[in-house]
């Protein structure tokens, strides 16, 4: 990355002017500044995309009988594999360099996605689920020119008929919080995930800083997507085992896997970490009522990847410096309204430096509007803890920042769903992605 | 007014005329009000489909046994003009056990559906259909949804926010004179008016037959619909 480099001290805390559009970064390799007709350019893109999508209406009566057509089954129905689809178009424009997990540095993008699930049950007790997903990459632009990938695969036994306890393995979503539950584009009211699942940090898993000030220097550049990592990517889909289950009102899950939380996808398939630095990842919930469902989350296992670009110090290994992440998570729903928050705290230990700790939360909002219309509101944010910085001082390794996002979604029919989306983010320090996005995906399911 | 009052001739003539009227009112109603007939028959039924299974990708599976749905059944109904009856009286679609009380409901236009939720999690209804677009949100157990008035006629298809697997189809009918066969596909169909009308019997969307019939009084047909 050729991103400038700044004095350790320079511009810490320093509140950044609001308005992204024609600001420049001195010696940045991204495109800072773009004309009002791009903008408008793209803006048009999204609202067509929002706009029109309703006409596709009168054409989804043949969704529905292919909806119900794709399953293959045996007569008594004790064998059954249904396949589902769901396809996703997103525009994102932005100031700037795009933020959070938005790879490439075009400010506007389009992002198609193909989803292909094949849900399989055997019986009452065996179930599994295999996800192909055809996209530009888990995040969006992190592979321009395409890839097919196998997202998820696992295989179920639950042997009794409640849910009292279930086997799982293979690579599958986490079970910290309650996130992943509606991770996907047709459940996620928003188009990205709340920042604790995105917002990247300085803390890498392939190199370990030489120096506490080497390590304090990294905040001052724009986000090493490629190199970085957040408290939770997306819904870390790492491979492992795992038993879970429900007793009255009380859910449980505890997994081990092959990868940290905060793990990129390139590392997520059982054979990329060889299991020298298992993460073991267990949540505890309750549910007092249909309303509310509470849980407590907590994580800890290896995050640096042994590589000829880690020099540890001597006789250390990686799995000496662990994620160590504890998280609470609640949601209520009533009627029309839907809420979900979540905190996390985590804790890298970082080589050289000591433990770097962050704190993030987010407070969700759904309503809806009508039978089509929803819109939500989120609020992020994200605090950074100090480490020393060799001098004999502390100082905050990276910058806290706080995003809000808005949505207006409709959902057309049962196959149809339109949204739109503003976020605005606000970082203390010097400005160096985009601070607003505006994003609108068209999704059709199944 | 005034005549009534001075000439009382008059004042008795018109009761009596009154009366009459209602007399021979009866008479020409009365034969049409007493014919009614009876439709019977067999739908020779689909094959039943297996049950779709409830999505558990990422989280606890639905709890304890679900149970099957129910096996297919048609819905046999008389298509013509009928005089305005009353309104139709409310029904409950409930929903037990992760499944609607029933996977097809015939009910008239006009009729208020209502949803109660018995089961101790959350179900959220909708329906996209033209004939009517609705979603209750989220209740529970102890609450009670808003009745739905279903006065377009055609099919609505019902869901489940929450749980896929849930299904209905409602048919609203714009005739009095409906039936769900049994599970064998038998039907009767009494008390119908005489005349020319259609019979149809509804197996789905793309599954509709329909037979013409001739109604007398006093008689029972015999109509079936086999598999064409």
């Amino acid at each position: 990355m050729n991103s400038p480099t700044y004095p350790a001290n320079q511009s810490q805390n320093v509140q950044r002017p609001t308005l992204a559009v024609e600001r420049s970064l001195p010696n940045s390799p991204f495109p800072t500044s773009y004309s009002l007709f791009e903008i408008r350019h793209s803006l048009f893109a999204i609202l067509l995309v929002f706009l029109l999508a309703p006409a596709a209406r009168s054409e989804t009566s043949w969704l529905d009988r292919l909806d119900d057509s794709l399953f293959l089954s045996t007569r008594d129905g004790t064998f059954r594999t249904d396949l589902s689809v769901l396809a996703a178009l997103e525009l994102y424009s932005t100031g700037r360099r795009p933020p959070g997990l938005l790879f490439g540095n075009d400010p506007q993008s389009i992002n198609p996605r193909l989803s292909l699930y094949l849900d399989t049950r055997l019986g009452n007790h065996l179930y599994s689920l295999v996800q192909l997903r055809w996209d530009r990459g888990f995040d969006p632009f992190a592979k321009p020119d395409g890839i097919a990938r196998f997202d998820e695969y696992l295989l179920r036994y639950t042997p009794f008929t409640e849910p009292w306890i279930n086997l799982q393995a293979g690579k599958f979503a986490t079970g910290f919080g309650q996130w992943v539950h509606r991770h996907d584009s047709w459940n996620n009211p928003f188009i990205n995930a709340p920042l604790p699942y995105e917002n990247i940090f300085t803390i890498s898993d392939k190199s370990a800083p030489l120096s506490a000030a080497a390590f304090l220097n990294r905040r001052k550049v724009s986000d090493r997507k490629a190199d970085w990592l957040a408290t939770l990517w997306g819904p870390s889909y790492t491979s492992g085992a795992s038993v879970f289950g429900r007793l009255q009102k009380l859910d449980y899950a505890l997994e081990v896997k092959n990868a940290s939380l905060s793990s990129r996808p390139t590392v997520w398939d059982a054979i990329d970490r060889n299991w020298s630095d298992p993460t073991v990842t267990a949540r505890l919930g309750t549910r007092p009522n249909a309303a509310w469902d509470l849980g407590a989350s907590f994580s800890r296992g290896g995050y640096l990847i042994a590589n000829p670009a880690l020099t540890l110090p001597a006789g250390r290994h990686t799995s000496d410096f662990p994620q160590t992440t504890i998280g609470t998570d609640i949601s209520y729903a009533w009627h029309h309204w839907q809420f979900w928050a979540e905190a996390i705290a985590t804790r890298f230990a970082v080589p050289r430096v000591g433990d770097a700790d962050n704190f993030s939360y987010f407070l969700e909002a759904k309503y809806k509007l009508t039978t089509s219309l929803f819109t939500a509101l989120r609020w992020n944010q994200q605090f950074f803890g100090k480490v020393p910085d060799g001098t004999g001082g502390t100082q905050r390794w990276d910058q806290d920042a706080w995003r809000i996002d808005a949505v207006l979604g409709w959902r057309i029919d049962r196959h149809l769903q339109t949204k739109l989306q503003y976020s605005y983010t606000h970082q203390l320090g010097p400005l160096l992605q985009a601070d607003q996005l505006l994003s609108a995906q068209l999704s059709v399911k199944f | 007014m005034n005549s009534l009052k001075t000439n009382p001739s008059l004042r008795l003539a018109r009761p009596r005329v009154c009366l009459a009227a209602l007399v021979l009112l009866l008479l020409a109603v009365a034969p049409a009000a007493r014919a009614q007939a009876v439709i019977e028959g067999l739908v020779t039924l689909a094959a039943a489909a297996s049950a779709l299974p409830p999505g558990q990708r990422y989280q606890n599976p639905v709890g304890g046994a679900i149970p099957p749905p129910e096996p297919p059944a048609a819905i046999v109904y008389l298509a013509g003009k009928f005089p305005e009856t009353t309104p139709p009286p409310r029904v409950q679609l409930p929903q037990k056990n992760f499944r609607f009380a029933t996977e097809v409901l015939p009910v008239r236009k006009g009729t208020t559906i209502e949803f109660p939720n018995n089961d101790d999690f959350y179900h959220n209804v909708f329906s996209y259909s033209k004939p009517k677009r609705f979603d209750l949100g989220r209740y529970l157990k102890t609450e009670k949804p808003p009745g739905q008035l279903f006065d377009q006629p055609g099919v609505v298809r019902l869901y489940c926010e929450i749980h896929e697997h849930m299904r209905c189809t409602v048919l609203v009918l714009d005739t009095p004179h409906f039936t769900k066969t049994d599970a064998a596909g038998k039907f009767r169909l009494a008390q119908l008016p005489v005349g020319a009308y259609t019979l149809t019997a509804w197996l789905g969307e793309k599954m509709i037959r329909e037979q013409k019939v001739e109604l007398h009084d006093g008689q029972t047909l015999r109509v079936d619909f086999p598999t064409p």
